[in-house]
């Protein structure tokens, strides 16, 4: 199993769920978190007044895959989540060494 | 040990097991019989209080039981509700094992010898185990403890040892009276925050929240705590609040039941089981469960009510003063302001709505006396009653001015009947439950908290919300957005789109309160695209500059933008008190800053359509004296923006003013509203002409609050600037308006010198200023296609306009729009310049900046 990590534009975060339904993922943690990468904020003007935004608003998305559709899980958010401009995010992909069920107590298949 | 001995102590262990098997038995028939009672929605206060005999006795028989371990004085309290004889069937059993004198090995034999099998009987156990010692030294400080004294009932040993106990704990309450009190008046504070301090839960805690079983216990022991003082009041609210603490009993009693632990929230689907457990009427279970809540939430609002009396009496003076009359018919109290005479005021619907407004200006709450008043009363009386007269309608309209203590003043109104009484449209959603994952409170709830998330934006809590809080200030009318508020949701009293129907439903309330024109349209645009803005800051990408182009063809002027954005604030705040979060937040500011910078920088590039289907509003609106082809011709040059800045009458007013004009004539129209005066003038362009006219209201003392001039390609020219008459001249005048019209003239014909005319004024000791910020100057060459947009924030002067607009024009600058605005001591200006007919390059940038600043600094010096 892996846990992929998807940081996205928050207007596509719809988008992103869709596809990842249409390939019957079944469940999802979605985060709001604010932060950077190559694109490092930018300066706004309100007023004459600049100032800076470096965090930028940003969604997260997790979802805990079986190794055989990890592929198709990543293809498929970056199909969704991309503008092909600066800021359209990352994903992460992270080895889970095992998964339960809280209400039955049962593991998952890996 | 001897055989005999063995077999004897064997054969007593045998009898403790079976007395035990005997006992959790018994003990389970009893727990069977009370969840069978219970989910039949009899498991009210009597069968709680058979529950708590029953649990008696099984304490008894171990404390029996136990004696061999220790022959010292004891007693052994039932604490909390099991105390107060309300024990359901998964509630803590809270004891206190009390001995006379110090704990020993044995004592602790007996303390085990009690709670062990009780542990065995999988009952949850809260014990405390003191010495009367204890209660020599007990402090105030320890509140809870106190409280748990104040419920103690002896279930076994010696009731004269626990007479000794209830003796000290009484010495201790008179000793520190004030401070036990303030202990409980702040644990009763604390808890309800975590309940955002309201009722209205969607999904309620019926132990915790405010209106709920612990405020029942928290009135008594404010009786209690109280004395003699209290007792009236005391016998007054015994029926009710006894009658809603068997309510919740019984709602309780099903959760525990159903719900097989200490369960208290009355969740979603535990609603539709309790509405038929209690029996509520209705053919479908959505019916029966609004008619269980619509129960619930009377029998909330009963002890919300009965607490707030509890808490008010219990600050009262031992001393009661006097009360200070206010005018000739109220006073204020020591429990808030009252009716000077109630039966009067019974009669005389129009002075409920003044008390609430003066309430609001002394910032003291409204008495019982003139809630129960009110209540008794309003029956008699419809909505028109309280909005025949303007002078009615009027007090009505400011009361909705946000500020300090609405909400607090609008739920007194609500909960009286009130505010349904004058607004019965709002009366549409009074419990309104909606189910969805989000909301926590009902639909009247949330109107209400939102506007007191508008009140709060005056204090705003953090740095994030300062400038939100800035907003606020910035606008025009205020309780415009207050209203737009107390409509945005009553539509969801239908199953419909509720923005759509809010704004029907809205019309017949404005329509009765006589909204002004402006307001009104406000107003509904506010209501019908309420979801708009946190739609598009949430879902959409605000990198998409034709995301925010749309969004600001929405809103159209900076005005409703920022009224959207403040109720787009407040409405998300009050859905549930986690679900604003600063990146929603930061979102939200996001999209209002591009939009803003939209609205005032780029709006010069989008004119007025030339299409007649683009100005089929405009045109067919028109009155007989206005051709199409005037209309048209008039409005083209101009920006979009003017469409959406001015109504029809004032478009058809200026085209009238422009109407024959020529080269160094002008055409205007001054008028006023309220305290604010609006002068509109049509001229044809030339050098320092907006400087000039700024410059002549400034001689006449006038303080230029907004302002927009707009200048087409063709050279017309269309100034539209509202100020306030601060030396009152217009008003001591009878021929002023004539007097600066004849100026205007003048001045546009070349005739005055404005900057003679001003000099003496602008050094004059009257406007000083002290601390003045440094003024900040911005210039953007890249927002709009056509023109350099320089934005001027800068402390307001006398005269500032006008010599700002002079420099621009003495750097042979084209000053072709122009937003003046000016908010609290800050005025804010956005000029749209060209050169030649085009931007402005570095080196005019650059000098432009340079001779702004020395204006700037030299009004500094004069201040």
């Amino acid at each position: 199993m892996k846990l992929v990590k998807a940081i996205v534009r928050p207007n596509k975060v719809d988008e992103v769920r869709d596809a990842l339904e249409k390939l019957n993922v079944g469940g999802m943690t979605v985060t709001e978190v604010r932060g950077h990468g190559r694109q490092k904020g930018h300066t706004a003007i309100y007023r004459g007044k600049e100032y800076d935004v470096t965090l930028l608003p940003k969604i997260c998305i997790d979802v805990v895959v079986t190794n055989n559709v990890v592929e198709d899980v990543i293809q498929a958010i970056i199909r969704a989540a991309r503008t092909g401009e600066i800021g359209d995010g990352r994903v992460f992909v992270l080895p889970v060494e095992q998964s339960y069920n809280i209400r039955t107590g049962e593991q998952d298949a890996s | 040990m001897a055989r005999a001995a063995r077999d004897e102590a064997s054969g007593g262990l045998a009898d403790a097991r079976a007395r035990r098997t005997q006992l959790a038995a018994a003990l389970a028939a009893t727990r069977r019989e009370f969840a069978l009672e219970a989910r039949q929605g009899r498991g009210g206060r009597e069968a709680q209080a058979r529950y708590a005999a029953r649990m008696d006795e099984v304490v008894q028989q171990l404390v029996e039981a136990a004696r061999v371990h220790s022959s010292r004085p004891l007693v052994v309290c039932a604490l909390g509700g099991y105390g107060r004889r309300t024990l359901c069937l998964h509630s803590d059993i809270d004891l206190m094992i009390l001995f006379e004198s110090s704990i020993g090995r044995d004592e602790e034999r007996f303390v085990n010898a009690v709670l062990q099998p009780l542990w065995d009987l999988q009952l949850v156990v809260g014990h405390q185990v003191r010495e009367l010692a204890d209660f020599d030294d007990l402090e105030t400080g320890n509140t809870e403890f106190l409280l748990s004294a104040l419920d103690a009932r002896p279930i076994a040993g010696d009731e004269q040892l626990f007479a000794r106990l209830e003796k000290r704990v009484a010495t201790v309450v008179s000793e520190d009276h004030a401070r036990s009190i303030d202990a409980l008046l702040e644990l009763i504070e604390q808890r309800h925050v975590q309940f955002n301090g309201t009722i209205y839960q969607l999904e309620p805690d019926i132990k915790n929240a405010p209106g709920s079983l612990r405020d029942i216990a928290a009135i008594r022991y404010l009786q209690t705590l109280g004395g003699e003082r209290q007792e009236g009041e005391r016998a007054r609210s015994a029926g009710p609040v006894l009658e809603a603490e068997d309510f919740l009993l019984q709602i309780r009693g099903i959760l525990h039941a159903e719900g097989g632990r200490d369960a208290n929230i009355l969740t979603h689907e535990l609603q539709e089981r309790v509405a038929d457990a209690l029996g509520y009427a209705g053919d479908t279970i959505r019916q029966r469960v609004e008619a269980l809540m619509g129960a619930y939430f009377r029998q909330a609002r009963t002890i919300a009510r009965e607490l707030t009396r509890a808490q008010r009496a219990a600050r009262l003076p031992v001393e009661p003063t006097p009360p200070t009359p206010v005018g000739r018919h109220f006073e204020i109290a020591a429990d808030g302001i009252r009716f000077a005479d109630p039966a009067t005021a019974g009669t005389r619907p129009s002075l409920w709505p003044e008390l609430f407004r003066l309430a609001l200006a002394d910032g003291c709450p409204v008495s019982e006396q003139a809630l129960d008043c009110i209540e008794q009363n309003l029956a008699q009386y419809s909505a028109d009653d309280f909005a025949g007269t303007e002078a009615e309608r009027q007090q009505i309209r400011t009361l909705f001015y946000p500020r300090p203590g609405l909400y607090a003043r609008l739920s007194e109104m609500h909960d009286c009947g009130l505010l349904n009484k004058i607004v019965p449209e709002f009366a549409a959603v009074h419990c309104r439950v909606i189910r969805d994952f989000h909301h926590k409170y009902t639909v009247d709830e949330h109107t209400l908290l939102t506007i007191r998330g508008l009140e709060t934006l005056w204090n705003p809590p953090t740095p994030g919300r300062k400038r939100f809080g800035a907003l606020l200030e910035e606008l025009r009318s205020p309780e415009v957005l207050t209203l737009a508020l107390l409509f945005h949701d009553i539509g969801k009293a239908a199953d419909a789109d509720h923005a759509q129907e809010s704004v029907r439903m809205a019309r017949t309330a404005l329509d009765r309160l006589e909204i002004t024109a402006d307001a009104r349209q406000t107003i509904e645009f506010l209501v019908r695209n309420h979801l708009a803005m946190s739609q598009v800051a949430f879902r959409r990408d605000l990198d998409d500059p034709h995301v925010v182009a749309q969004f600001a063809h929405l809103v159209g002027t900076e005005e409703l933008l920022k009224q959207l954005c403040l109720l787009t604030l407040v409405d998300v705040e009050a859905v549930s008190s986690t679900i604003l979060t600063p990146w929603k937040e930061e979102l939200l500011w996001r999209l209002y800053v591009e939009t803003y910078n939209h609205l005032t920088l780029g709006y010069g590039d989008e004119l007025v359509p030339q299409d007649p289907a683009g100005l089929a509003v405009v045109i067919a609106g028109r009155p007989d004296d206005i051709s199409e082809s005037e209309l048209t011709e008039f409005l083209a040059g101009l920006p979009r923006r003017y469409l959406a800045l001015f109504g029809l009458a004032s478009i058809y007013r200026h085209v009238r003013l422009a109407r024959g004009i020529r080269r160094d004539e002008v055409h205007a129209f001054l008028e006023n509203h309220d305290e604010v005066w609006e002068l509109t003038i049509v001229t044809l362009d030339k050098p320092y002409l907006f400087s000039n006219v700024a410059g002549v209201l400034s001689y006449f003392g006038m303080d230029i609050h907004r302002g927009q001039a707009m200048t087409t390609p063709g050279g017309l020219v269309l100034d539209v600037f509202e100020f306030s008459d601060e030396q009152g001249f217009l008003r001591q005048n009878p021929g002023a308006t004539q007097e600066i019209t004849r100026m205007l003239d003048r001045v546009v014909a070349g005739w005055v010198d404005v900057p003679g005319l001003l000099r003496g004024r602008e050094s004059s000791v009257l406007f000083r200023r002290r601390q003045p910020e440094p003024p900040r100057l911005h210039f953007d060459n890249e927002h709009s296609q056509k023109y350099t947009v320089l934005e001027i924030v800068a402390d307001d002067a006398p005269g500032l306009l006008h010599r700002i607009s002079r420099v621009v024009s003495e750097q042979g600058c084209d000053l072709d729009l122009a937003l003046i605005a000016t908010e609290g001591r800050k005025a804010i200006d956005v000029l749209h310049l060209t050169k030649a007919g085009k931007k402005l390059v570095e080196h005019d940038r650059n000098s432009l900046k340079h001779g702004l600043e020395r204006v700037l600094e030299a009004a500094d010096e004069t201040r």
